[in-house]
């Protein structure tokens, strides 16, 4: 019954411990993790958009610079037409310089040549066998006859090299001749390259029929169709996620599509998503991790506090619950001790009368003496059981009586020492007997109380008397009495300790209780400790019980200096 | 003190006669009252050595007709007869003038001790008192009367 009421209890603490644990988790984990992904998802799609601007912004510039760069050399190509007469540029020596002068810091151009109108090579000057060609059926020759000025596509042309060229159309005095120029194509690659994007990072152009004009580093080649090409031309810088495949492993690329001016090129930016989003991912990775440590810590930081709280509530209610007991006990003893002093009281002149009868038939025996021998005896026999029976009773009833609340308490100063020295002085005589010691650990320096001597004597007669009888088995033992002040100093302390036969666990709580005894019928009544109880808390003390079984059991005892103030007044 | 006056006043009538029987057999001259009112008129009435008083009865008990025996102002010592709780009852009664008590239910031994106890008090007060007045009428004769009216 009592294990039962226990492991109930310590479910409901643990059940008490899990609600506590569940709210603060709601209540603190839920919002911080809520908050801290959110915040996080947040942060990075917000990073993403910064990263992705900026790639655009320097693919846009990049575009820039490449189209400055072919720009720059069709104002050169135009400039030279302009400046020079055909004559002077026939002239090879001449022809060679100004190459030479153009790409002495950067080698733009691989040759340049004069094309007269009906599309023979008039001069030439560069690594290729061309000066006899005739280009009068080329596609670019028509192109530039017609607009003035040309940068061809990418295409093999006579040399059967991938290779783009820039023209010019000159009218000198009715003649036209055309100046002609490649440019070179490893040096525009590097150019078009020359944009810093990781390592996963690709740059290409595209024509306008989505030829490769320079290849990209991964895959395609140059001068064939690029595949998902949309052909279609505008102004505006576009951005879109790609899904490539290198062995069947999926990767995530982010391309950047922008349309040169002239010729109408497409540049194209290929990227990683992963390489790209790095940074991203590392602060989103390192803002998680913190966050769930923090979660933790604050989750490890909960249950520490959680069953700090509940060990405190714990100790709160079973203090709670021993204060209830004493006030159950105190209420108890008081109706109980009423009743029982009443019912004493009654019985009391029963027997009195039984009392004068029993004299009554002794007195008439003694004068009439019984003939008859056996009944004498059973008769004898009978007087003599109602004598024991009836001082029994009155043992009993002289016993319950003491519960009836004293109306008036002797209150004088006692010297507790001195006062259980007396004590030990009237038990010990008897005890000695019984091969029983008695050890006083008493404090010098206690000071005298205010009390009732003659009730805290029949308290300790009570206990010694126990103590005596605890050794009843093993016919020896030690019974210690000592005294000091409280932890408090705001009184005193009594133990009376035994090595006796100590108390079952389940009886603890019943000894204070009226008529509970262990003892043989006609050895104990059961009331000793009860009379204690209630005189210890009328004097405004305090018994506590300590026990195991076969080694000993300690009362401790506490008084206060002085008793309670009605006490004191009516005393 | 063969032969002593006793009054014994209880609520209890079998108590009391009980108690008077048990007397009367150790040669006691005894009486039987029930109650206070009955112990005052006896007394008014009757001579006693000792009266044996139960502390508990209704109507007038055992410390009021105490008082009004003292106030008949006699020799007659009173025995308490009380209960086991009633000490302080005890107290007061001794200090108004009461012999002693015992705690019911007694030994008769116990209760004929107190009773002899009682009477040689009575005695000796009452021997004393005489002697006084004695005293006073061998020193002045003409007092006589006055002291034994
Ligand atoms: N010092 C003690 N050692 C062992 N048991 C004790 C001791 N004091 C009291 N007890 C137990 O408490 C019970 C109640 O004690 P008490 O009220 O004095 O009644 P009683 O002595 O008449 O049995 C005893 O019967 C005994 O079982
Ligand atoms: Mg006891």
């Amino acid at each position: 019954m009592d294990q039962n009421l226990e492991s109930k209890k310590k479910t409901q603490y643990s059940r008490l411990f899990r609600r506590f644990i569940f709210l603060t988790m709601i209540c603190s984990l839920v919002p911080l993790l809520f908050a801290g992904w959110a915040i996080n998802i947040h942060y990075s799609e917000f990073a993403k958009e910064r990263i992705i601007k900026t790639l655009q912004t320097r693919v846009d510039y990049h575009r820039k610079i490449i189209e400055l760069f072919l720009k720059e050399n069709r104002t050169r190509l135009d400039f030279i037409a302009r400046t020079y007469s055909i004559a002077t540029l026939t002239k090879d020596e001449h022809l060679k310089h100004i190459l030479n002068s153009i790409n002495r810091d950067f080698w733009t151009l691989t040759d340049i040549g004069i094309i007269g109108e009906n599309g023979d090579h008039i001069a030439y000057v560069g690594p290729y066998d061309l000066i006899d060609k005739n280009y009068s059926k080329t596609f670019w020759f028509k192109e530039v006859m017609e607009k003035g000025i040309y940068t061809s596509d990418m295409f093999m042309g006579f040399r059967k090299e991938p290779h783009f060229i820039m023209a010019v159309i000159k009218n000198e005095n009715g003649q036209r001749w055309i100046l002609r120029a490649t440019v070179n194509t490893d040096s525009f690659r590097s150019l078009v390259e020359n944009v810093r994007i990781g390592k996963t990072g690709e740059v290409y152009i595209l024509n306008s029929k989505g030829i490769y004009q320079t290849r990209p580093v991964s895959s395609g080649k140059i001068l064939t169709a690029a595949s998902g090409f949309e052909g279609e031309i505008h102004d505006s810088l576009k951005f879109r996620y790609l899904d490539t495949f290198d062995k069947d492993v999926k990767i995530k690329k982010i391309v950047c599509e922008t349309w040169l001016k002239d010729p109408r090129w497409l540049l194209v930016v290929r990227v990683g998503e992963k390489e790209l989003f790095e940074d991203v991912r590392h602060a989103n990775r390192a803002t998680l991790v913190s966050l769930h440590l923090s979660a933790l810590i604050i989750f490890i930081v909960t249950v520490l506090i959680t069953s700090h709280m509940v060990s405190v509530i714990k100790k709160r209610d079973r203090e709670v619950e021993r204060m209830n007991n004493q006030l159950m006990q105190t209420g108890k003893l008081a109706s109980i001790g009423e009743l029982s002093a009443g019912v004493a009281h009654e019985i009391n002149n029963p027997l009195a009368i039984i009392m004068t009868e029993y004299q009554l038939l002794l007195d008439t025996e003694k004068r009439t003496p019984i003939t008859d021998k056996t009944f004498g005896e059973q008769f004898a026999g009978s007087l003599n059981q109602i004598d024991i029976q009836v001082r029994r009773c009155t043992h009993i009833t002289k016993n319950l009586m003491k519960f009836a609340r004293r109306t008036k308490s002797v209150i004088e100063t006692v010297n507790v020492n001195v006062f259980l020295r007396e004590v030990i002085d009237l038990m010990g005589r008897e005890a000695k007997s019984d091969g029983i010691k008695f050890i006083s650990l008493l404090d010098d320096n206690l000071p005298s109380i205010l009390t009732d001597p003659s009730q805290l004597q029949q308290v300790f007669l009570n206990f010694i008397n126990n103590a005596i009888d605890a050794h009843e088995d093993k016919g020896f033992g030690t019974i210690i009495l000592s005294t000091c002040l409280t932890k408090d100093t705001t009184g005193i302390v009594i133990t009376v300790e035994d090595t006796g036969s100590g108390i079952k666990n389940e009886d603890i709580g019943k000894i204070f209780d009226p008529f509970f005894t262990t003892k043989a019928p006609g050895r104990g009544t059961g009331l000793g400790l009860s009379i204690c109880y209630s005189i210890v808390k009328q004097l405004g003390g305090n018994i506590h019980v300590e026990s195991e079984i076969g080694k000993g059991t300690l009362f401790t005892l506490t008084f206060p200096f002085k008793p309670p103030e009605d006490l004191l007044k009516h005393g | 003190m063969i032969g002593a006056k006793i009054l014994i006043v209880d609520d209890e009538e079998i108590f009391a006669d009980n108690m008077a029987r048990l007397l009367q057999i150790r040669n006691y001259k005894v009486t039987a009252v029930y109650n206070g009112e009955s112990a005052i008129k006896a007394l008014e009435k009757d001579n006693f050595d000792v009266v044996v008083l139960d502390l508990k009865m209704p109507g007038m008990n055992g410390i009021a007709t105490l008082k009004e025996i003292k106030n008949l102002g006699l020799f007659t010592e009173t025995l308490l007869l009380t209960g086991h709780g009633s000490v302080d009852a005890a107290v007061e009664a001794i200090r108004l003038g009461a012999y002693d008590f015992l705690n019911k239910p007694c030994d008769i031994d116990d209760l004929i001790e107190k009773i002899e106890g009682a009477g040689r008090k009575k005695d000796d007060a009452w021997k004393k008192d005489m002697e006084e007045k004695l005293k006073r009428v061998i020193e002045s004769p003409s007092d006589a009367f006055k002291l034994f009216d």
